[in-house]
């Protein structure tokens, strides 16, 4: 072997030395620490540049293909150019092998648990009242009512009067009206508004009215002493009953379902005649009674909800308004938002409305 | 009210099961709530409305029976005519107030025997919940259930001079009545008396001393019919509700009374072996069907229900509910008929009453549905889109919204210092009082909303919820400063806001709520109802009764007070047991709502009275912006605000 040949031997041993601390990194990368591995890289760099940069020993004994005799310097060239092929390679196995070990530990370290909760702030929570009385001023909107409220303190004109409940009456001397001091009436119902709408806006009317009203009813688990309803009122010429089952019935059909029937009940009130009670499928077991296999909870196994009053407005209630029952007629109808709320929600103790709990408001949306 | 099926298939033929009863029945307006079985016999639970006192009885459900299978009532019609009394006996009865008292009979009875009732009577009674007492009493009870007419039984030889007088009471007068309680009368109540003193409150109750005992061997039996708008007043005003009272005030049958009275005596001489002797009927108030006109009956039906029912019908319906056209001269109109109103039917009076009576035995179920004509465009409340935004607003931060009760306890009364001009401070009654409540000493209608989100904080406390933002919106009351005229009702806002700023489904707080939270909250909320690049808020330090000093402010919009914010006061939290700060804001929102900024599309601009906000947008700058940080040394006690403008004047 010429001098030259066993100079690049010597390059090569050199570097095989001083590679020999990575060797063991050929093969898969195992039980090393993420620091350990990057500083092994760094030591690596250093040694790539060492071995394989234009300074290297390697690249220096390319000199030595010039003193090579001419007829073996071809092949002399060949083997430097293998030996410094294999040196590159050595370490750019290694290399590899550590930056793919790098890139595995630091996303392996940087891996996330997504099922943990989300950043939010908390967000709060209208009140179901609010929300069920949003939802159906959108439907009745939408049907080209109007929505109407007016004074929760009234007189008795307003209370009773001008509702056909005269002085003397059952309804008006049934005590459970609060009164002020000074004899005004908090409004029993929200039909006071009918009135107030007619006399505002005249005939042709198509209002709803939500509003609070005031009954002297101790709390129990299905009576406060303030709650919310929801009065109807449409006054042209040729409304009948017809267009009352009507209307309920697209109102009741949007709310809950397409499927959702309609009853209408004989009935007494006071400001309407004929009067009817207006019950509804139940939403829950679509009017079977049967819900999993038990008798409903909502219709008490009935298939209907009673949800309110209703009727065609009686003719001294169009007079006090001025408008004359033979040329108008109207339906009106009336109910309880808590009442509707705690059958949508099975809520048994509707005295949770008022007590303002945020773990009960919490649970609508 | 309890009715009995067995029963009624002694009035009227029934081909109809209990089920399927109870559902006609509903149908008709007798609400059914329930069927029981009892013995061999079931029991309906009916719910009558206010107006048919008619069906009150066993004979008054027949009669709806009757008209919805068309058939026949098995008991004669009320035979008016009794047996005349003898001369000798004519003063058994005065009336002296034949206002209240219309028609009253007495019958005679001698040689009774009082005794248990034989076991059908007591079965009878006991189906429907009664209770058996003795012969005498359960026949009256037990016709009263039949025929619908309270009556009464006197021992004759208790009463002085046997004879009755029916007289309004004496002021001062009193008597004992059968469930032996002392009662003060006065004289706008009716007594029936005999010679010297009252003997029973007529319509009402019995008393005691004249009452039926064992050694009962003569009785008077009452049947008699009173003026139902004063049995009413009587009935509350000695706090005395009875079954005779509940049918009188109502108004039972005035044309029924011999029939009752024949029925009674009947079975009292058969099962108390008495001998029916004097019977009297005075009649001073004679009844007068009430008549009802109608033009076309088929037309009205038509226009109120649009229900199309044939002729034939519909006088068979009327016919059979007894209401009976009148007959009319030859040459009237055709259609327009009177219609002449049953003695048992107080709730017929108009027209449309006759439609109702049609329309529900031919059935609400036939009503079509239908939409009427659409006329108008749908609308909401002019403030409710921006309520909605303020409600929305309020949710996305993290309130919660409160319903509290419009009463709130007196003892609130001078706790918090109220907006500006919601109260007239001259006034000796400046706040509306409730005459008595329901919940204890909550008779003050609320003139701010803080009482009722305080007492929401204090609930969420006791079941450990510390970190609580909760808002109102909602109406507060007060006087009127001109008499006689109704309360002013203002809408206003409030908040509350307590503990930590919090993350959805972590329970670890964020950082604790102060001040500016609450001040951040007020801008917000207020920014969304008015149009961007409106001047907002402005806050001034201020004193404020409810809040803590140094952490207080009023707060203007537009230059006007329209409410306060700040840390509850000390003294407050203490009384509500609060221990960690708690910040509160009120505001008087209808008048933010009502002095809002209107739109003019011509101008381009949002005016508000003395202001104004343009509509168009402001070219983008061309350079991006410079921020620059600058540190100043400033005298503690000069304000941010005045920095501020103090910096802007400087253009
Ligand atoms: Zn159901």
């Amino acid at each position: 072997m010429s001098e030259e040949r066993k100079q690049i031997e010597q390059i090569r041993e050199a570097f095989e030395q001083e590679f020999g601390r990575f060797a063991h990194l050929r093969v898969e990368i195992d039980g090393l620490s993420l620091t350990d591995a990057e500083n092994l890289s760094r030591e690596l760099v250093e040694l790539k540049t060492k071995h394989t940069g234009k300074k290297s020993e390697i690249a220096g004994a390319k000199k030595l293909i010039g003193r090579v005799a001419p007829e073996e310097r071809g092949a002399f060239g060949q083997f430097v150019q293998t030996i410094e092929k294999e040196i590159v390679a050595a370490i750019e196995e290694i290399e590899n092998n550590l930056k793919n070990f790098v890139s595995k530990a630091k996303i392996e370290r940087e891996k996330l648990d997504v099922t943990l909760p989300g950043k939010r702030p908390r967000v709060g929570h209208l009140h179901p009242i609010t929300l069920l009385r949003q939802r159906i001023e959108d439907i009745f909107v939408s049907l080209g009512y109007a929505i109407e409220d007016d004074r929760e303190i009234e007189t008795d004109y307003y209370n009773f009067d001008a509702l056909n409940i005269p002085e003397g009456h059952p309804a008006r001397e049934s005590q459970d009206t609060f009164y002020t001091t000074n004899g005004f009436a908090l409004r029993s119902q929200t039909s006071t508004v009918q009135i107030r709408a007619m006399e505002r806006r005249g005939v042709p009317i198509r209002i709803i009215a939500p509003g609070r009203v005031f009954r002297r009813d101790t709390p129990d688990l299905t009576h406060t002493p303030m709650f919310h309803q929801i009065e109807g009122l449409c006054v042209d010429k040729g409304i009948t009953m017809a267009h009352l089952k009507g209307t309920v019935g697209v109102w009741l059909r949007r709310l809950f379902s397409k499927e959702t029937k309609i009853r209408l009940r004989p009935s007494y009130f006071p400001f309407t005649e004929p009067s009817a009670e207006f019950d509804f499928s139940c939403f829950k077991c679509g009017g079977t009674g049967i819900f999993e296999n038990e008798r409903c909870r909502p219709c008490k196994g009935s298939g209907w909800i009673e949800l309110g009053g209703s009727g065609m407005v009686h003719p001294n209630v169009l007079r006090a308004c001025n408008v004359d029952p033979q040329v108008y007629s109207g339906f009106a109808f009336g109910f309880g938002l808590e009442r509707m709320c705690s059958l949508m929600y099975s809520l048994d103790d509707i005295r949770l409305m008022f007590e303002n709990d945020v773990r009960f408001l919490e649970q609508f949306r | 009210m309890n009715i009995s099926y067995n029963w009624l298939k002694d009035l009227v033929e029934v081909d109809l099961s209990p089920q399927e009863l109870a559902t006609k029945l509903t149908n008709v307006g007798l609400a059914v709530e329930g069927i029981h079985e009892f013995e061999n016999d079931f029991v309906f639970d009916i719910d009558l409305t206010s107006n048919r006192p008619d069906c009150l009885s066993h004979l008054g459900v027949s009669r709806e029976i009757a008209v919805i299978q068309n058939a026949e009532l098995k008991i004669k019609n009320a035979n008016n005519e009794g047996q005349r009394t003898k001369d000798e006996s004519q003063n058994l009865v005065t009336i002296q107030d034949s206002e209240l008292c219309h028609r009253f009979t007495a019958r005679i009875i001698r040689n009774v025997k009082i005794a248990p009732s034989p076991d059908w009577l007591i079965k009878r009674l006991e189906a429907i919940g009664e209770r058996a007492i003795n012969n005498v009493a359960d026949i009256t009870n037990y016709v009263m259930h039949e025929l619908g007419q309270p009556m009464h039984s006197f021992d004759l030889n208790k009463l002085k001079e046997n004879r009755i007088v029916v007289r309004r009471a004496r002021n001062g007068e009193t008597i004992k009545t059968l469930d032996e309680i002392e009662r003060k009368l006065d004289d706008s109540m009716l007594v029936i008396a005999d010679a010297e003193k009252p003997s029973a409150i007529g319509g009402i109750m019995g008393g005691f001393e004249s009452s039926i005992t064992s050694e009962t061997t003569d009785i008077l039996l009452e049947v008699a019919y009173f003026k139902r708008e004063n049995i009413r007043q009587t009935s509350r005003k000695l706090n005395l509700s009875t079954e005779a009272s509940y049918r009188f005030e109502r108004g039972v049958d005035i044309e029924n009374l011999i029939r009752a009275s024949n029925r009674a005596t009947e079975l009292i001489c058969e099962l108390a072996g008495g001998t029916s002797e004097e019977f009297v009927d005075v009649y001073p108030t004679k009844f007068q069907p009430d008549e009802i006109e109608s033009k076309n009956i088929q037309f009205a039906v038509k226009r109120l229900t649009g229900l199309t029912v044939e002729e034939t019908e519909i006088i068979r319906v009327l016919s059979a509910l007894g209401i009976k056209p009148k007959e009319k001269s030859q040459d009237s109109n055709l259609k327009s008929q009177i219609y002449v109103v049953p003695s048992w039917r107080h709730d017929l009076v108009i027209e449309e009453d006759l439609v109702e009576e049609v329309a529900r035995i031919y059935g609400y179920d036939k009503i079509a549905e239908e939409i009427p004509p659409g006329k108008s465009a749908g609308e909401y409340q002019p403030t409710e889109p921006r309520k909605k935004s303020l409600r929305k607003t309020l949710a996305d931060l993290g309130f919660d919204e409160a319903i509290s009760y419009s009463f709130i306890d007196v003892k609130n009364d001078e706790k918090f210092e109220l907006l500006p001009h919601l109260v007239h401070e001259n006034l000796d009654e400046k706040f509306v009082t409730l005459k008595d409540s329901i919940i204890e000493g909550a008779v003050r209608m609320r003139p701010s909303l803080l009482s009722g989100l305080l007492d929401a904080v204090r609930t969420n406390f006791n079941f450990q919820k510390r970190d609580v933002k909760l808002f109102e919106l909602g109406k507060v009351f007060s006087a009127s400063n001109k008499e006689n005229e109704l309360p002013n009702e203002r809408e206003l806002f409030a908040f509350v806001l307590t503990g930590n700023e919090m993350l959805e489904n972590k329970t670890m707080p964020v950082r604790e709520l102060d001040f500016y939270d609450a001040k951040g909250t007020l801008e917000s909320a207020i920014d969304v109802i008015n149009p961007i690049n409106a001047p907002s808020l402005e806050f001034i330090a201020k004193d404020v009764k409810h809040l803590r000093k140094g952490q207080s402010a009023e707060v203007l919009f537009n230059g006007k007070l329209v409410g306060t914010l700040g840390r509850l006061s000390d003294e407050i939290a203490q009384a509500y047991k609060f221990k960690q700060p708690v910040y509160v804001a009120e505001v008087d929102l209808e008048t933010l709502l009502l002095r809002h900024y209107v739109l003019n599309v011509e101008t381009a601009k949002f005016t508000i009275k003395g202001n104004e906000v343009k509509l168009t947008y402001r070219p983008l700058p061309i350079y991006p912006s410079i921020v620059r940080d600058v540190s100043l040394l400033i005298k503690r006690n000069v304000s941010f605000a005045e920095i501020k403008k103090a910096i802007e004047s400087e253009n």
